[in-house]
Formats: C-alpha cells, structure tokens, sequence
C-alpha cells in the first residue's frame, strides 16, 4: 500500500538527493559523450596549430567547405522559405504528402542521398543526357558538393522556417493587411521579422548538417583538394597519410560545431514557445 | 553384414565426430586485406574455410586506412597490403611479422564501354576530360604517380604528360575500387586502376586503354601475421594456404601474377 502525501511545492530549503544509480549512469554517458572532444582537443591545440592551419591542405578544405556551405545556405533560404511558408499557410491536396516527403532526407542515410543524386544528376543518370547537352557536368564539381548538401541539410531549414511561420500571430497580419499593405509588404514588414528567431535557428542548423556531410559527397562529388574536398573529406583522407591536417581540421570543427551549438541555444531562449 | 538401421546409425554417429572433430579446432579469424583483393580473398577465404573449418572475416579498404587502423589498435590476425609502404611501417613498429610476398598485379587504364573519348594514352591528356585516380597515399595511387614520372621521363608523350594529367584529374578515391565504380557508373571518362579490377563484373562496362608495358608498374603486395592475433595458429595457417597451390590457383584465377 503506498500512501500518497498531497503534492506539496519543492521544498526552498535543500532539494530531496537523486538516486546514486540515476547519477551514476548520467556521468557515464556524460563523460563517454565529452571524452573523446576532450581528447581531440588535447591533441589538437599544440604549438604546431597555427603552422598546420596554415598549410595548403587545411586553407583549401577550409575555402571549399566555407564557399559551398555558403551557397548551400542561400539556396536553402531562396528555395526553403516559399516552401516552408505554403506549408505553414494553406491546406491543397497532398500537402501533407509533401510535408513527409521534405523531412525524408532527414532520416534517409547520406549515402543513398548521394546514390540518388549520381541516378539523377550523373552522366548515364535521369537528367544526364540533357544537362550534357547544355554542357552542364554536375558530377566532381563543386556543385555537386553544393547539391549533396542541399539534399541533405534544406529539410532542417524548412522544417524550423515552417514552424516559425506558424508561430506568427495571424491577426497581428490581417491588422497589417487592413491598414492597406500589400500581401507582399505585409509579409516583408510583419510575418518574416516574427518568425526571424526560427529561421535563424532553422539556418544554423542547417549550417551545421552541412559542414558535416560526408557520405553524399564523397559518392556523388568525389574528393579533390582545393575544388570538391571538404573539411570532412580532408580529415579522412588526412587521417592516413599525415595526421597533422586531421587535428587541426578537427579540432576547428569542434570550435565551430560549438559556436553553432552555442548560438541556437541563444536564440532558443530569445522566443519563448519553443 | 550389419543391418541398415545400425549402418545409417553408425554413419551419423561418424558424420558428428567428423564435424565435431572440425569445429574443435575451428577459430574466428579476422584478415585485413587491399580492396583489390576483394573478389580473390572472398573465394579463397570460403575455400580455406571449407578445408580447415575456421571462419574467416574480411575487412576490405584501401591499404593506408588497413594501416592507419591497426595502427590505432584494430583486432586482426592477418594483414595484406598492395604495396610495402603500408606495410613496412608497421613491421618497424613491431606491429606485425615480417612479409612476404605473396602475388603482383600491374596497372591497367580504363574507360566506360560505350564512350569514344579516350582510345589511347595520349588522348589522357585532351583539355576537358575527367579522369579520377586513386589518392597519393593509397597503392593504387602511388603506382599511378611512378607511372606518370615513367612516361615523362620517356618523354613519349610531351615532357609535361603528367602535368596535363594530374590536371584532368576530378577525384582521387580512398581505394582503388571507388575509382573503378566511377568509370563503372559513366561518371569518368578513364581511371588508372590494376589490371585484376577488370573482373568479370566490371568487363560488361568499361573497356581496356592500351598501356605500354615500358611505362607499366609492377606492385608487390606482402602479408604476413599479425603480432598479437588473438588466432596466431588460423592465421598462420591463412598465410599458408595464400602462398600455397591452391591458394595460389585462385589468385591466377582472378588475374594476380606469381610473387617472383
């Protein structure tokens, strides 16, 4: 028989203990999740840092992925937003479809996205006879790059973009439209700086999957240094030849992977509903 | 003459000590080997599975990622390596048993069946042209680059052959058959891989480039133990198998030359 005492508020004064085992298995996982960052980073920032940021192999994976991860990132906001505003405004037919059908990179492996993109973009693929005669080669371009990232990170981006605009206060729009803007103003003055918080953290994220892309890439982009080698595809290539370029390239991606982190947790605690 | 009841009874009883007798000796053995091995070690590790009754793992990658990850402590018992740059280095730090060589292969360059571009070495080196090769710290990658030097210094082709090579290139592969796949898939116009990665499978889509035999390279691939396998005795007897007739016989029949 277990007797119930009424809930009461938590107590001011000292907080009842968690369980030992609760907290056992917590700073196991704890320490199993930051240990190996730990040790990246101990081996990683040495005196020799700079030299080897300096060196060729590290600038051009460094360019490569900062020039395709910015043009991956337009794209998505050129592309994403109209999307993720259609989805979050009007009910058509099969939107719902459509809906499942944008998250699906998002559970798909990266490497049946870059399978896809050799079928449809590649020289014998779906759309490869045309684009040849446009004189178009997608394959081991930096646009491939551009698209294995596209594929895979546009979904994170749409889905937090979607979910701002539905967070938008309608009436705070049709105030807008009453007081004579256009469709396009009120969009531009009213709805797009509401939902600025979710884009923004809808772009981090989507920064963040696409400095991580690995597999896409290297199936459907190939891997050479200075056009489609990314950091990823340089700390695996690094990683057996010259393990200096890997530390390093690691080690940035540990500083960046946390600045990103750091920022959506900043812009979480901005909007209240999330 | 004993009835056929106990004749069968006696049979069976046979059968499972013969198959116990097997599986008393039966170990799990892990061999690390060069992708190019890929389709010859697969067939010889069932036939040295079907004669000895151990169970035979294979984990097939470019030779540099083999090293690097028995480097960093990857469990295995037998290491095979298409060249001895990879392999050397681990020998020195007492990682692994001495080599031996077991087989050579030599380069080969092909091209997709069904695309005129590229019908002899000199049309490499036409402005435009995809070629993928495999990266320098890969084997393959490595007797590409020594048959670049070999055709600029015969000066055959024009003294800056491997310039206008190198700049053709888009890709440069972690293992020798990712850049078989690209000329398998159409995606390269022509790929420098071994002569043994044209297997039948690969024969329906690409076509052989003539390589002349004087810029051609010669690899040399050693195996050998692994120091601290967990099945020194299975392992051994892998090696054995590799370098013996049988052994030897399957690897003719997936186009390797003689270790002499």
């Amino acid at each position: 028989m277990i007797v119930r005492t009424p809930p009461t508020s938590p107590p001011l004064s000292r907080p009842a203990r968690p369980p030992v085992l609760l907290v056992a298995l917590s700073v196991l996982l704890v320490l199993f999740l930051v240990l190996p960052t730990a040790a990246l980073l101990a081996r990683g920032l040495t005196p020799t840092l700079l030299p080897t940021l300096a060196s060729p192999a590290v600038l051009d994976a460094l360019r490569v992925s900062l020039v395709t991860t910015l043009t991956t990132l337009a794209l998505t906001v050129a592309l994403g937003t109209p999307v993720a505003f259609l989805l979050a405004r009007y009910r058509f037919p099969g939107s719902t479809v459509l809906d499942t059908l944008l998250d699906l990179p998002v559970v798909l492996p990266p490497v049946v996205a870059g399978v896809g993109l050799l079928l449809t973009f590649g020289r014998t693929g779906l759309l490869g006879a045309p684009l040849e005669l446009a004189g178009i080669s997608v394959a081991f371009s930096p646009l491939a790059v551009v698209l294995a990232q596209l594929f895979t990170s546009a979904p994170f981006y749409v889905r937090a973009a979607k979910a701002g605009f539905l967070a938008v206060d309608r009436d705070v729009e049709a105030a807008a439209l009453t007081d004579g803007a256009s469709r396009w103003a009120a969009f531009w003055l009213v709805t797009w700086p509401l939902a600025f918080p979710f884009l923004l953290e809808g772009l981090v994220l989507c920064w963040a999957r696409a400095l991580g892309e690995f597999g896409a890439t290297i199936l459907f982009a190939g891997s050479l240094q200075g056009q489609t080698r990314t950091v990823t595809l340089a700390i695996y290539s690094a990683l057996e030849s010259d393990l200096a370029p890997a530390l390093v390239l690691s080690t940035v991606m540990v500083v960046v992977a946390f600045g990103l982190l750091l920022t959506v947790r900043l812009l979480a605690s901005r909007h209240p509903s999330s | 003459m004993t009835p056929p009841p106990l004749k069968s009874a006696l049979g069976a009883l046979l059968l499972c000590a013969l198959s116990v007798s097997s599986v008393a000796g039966a170990e799990r053995l892990t061999v690390f080997a060069a992708a190019s091995l890929t389709d010859a070690f697969s067939e010889l590790g069932r036939a040295f599975d079907a004669r000895t009754g151990h169970t035979t793992t294979f984990q097939f990658a470019g030779s540099q990622t083999l090293r690097t990850q028995l480097q960093n402590g990857a469990r295995a018992d037998v290491f095979a390596s298409a060249n001895s740059a990879q392999f050397t280095p681990l020998v020195q730090a007492g990682l692994i048993g001495p080599g031996q060589n077991f087989v050579r292969n030599r380069l080969t360059v092909i091209a997709p069946k069904n695309s005129p571009r590229v019908g002899t070495l000199a049309d490499l080196v036409r402005p435009g042209l995809k070629l993928v090769i495999a990266d320098a710290a890969v084997p393959a990658g490595e007797y590409t680059r020594r048959m670049l030097a070999a055709i600029d210094r015969a000066g055959t082709y024009g003294p800056d052959f491997s310039a206008l090579f190198l700049k053709n290139v888009v890709s440069q592969e972690p293992n020798v058959r990712q850049v078989a796949l690209k000329v398998q898939l159409g995606e390269a116009d022509a790929a420098v891989v071994y002569s043994t990665d044209v297997t039948p499978a690969l024969k329906e889509s690409v076509r052989v480039v003539p390589l002349p035999s004087r810029f051609n390279q010669t690899a040399a691939y050693p195996i050998g133990v692994v120091d601290r396998a967990g099945s020194p005795q299975a392992a051994r007897s892998f090696v054995q198998y590799v370098l013996s007739a049988q052994g030897q016989k399957i690897m003719r029949k997936w186009g390797f030359l003689s270790p002499q």
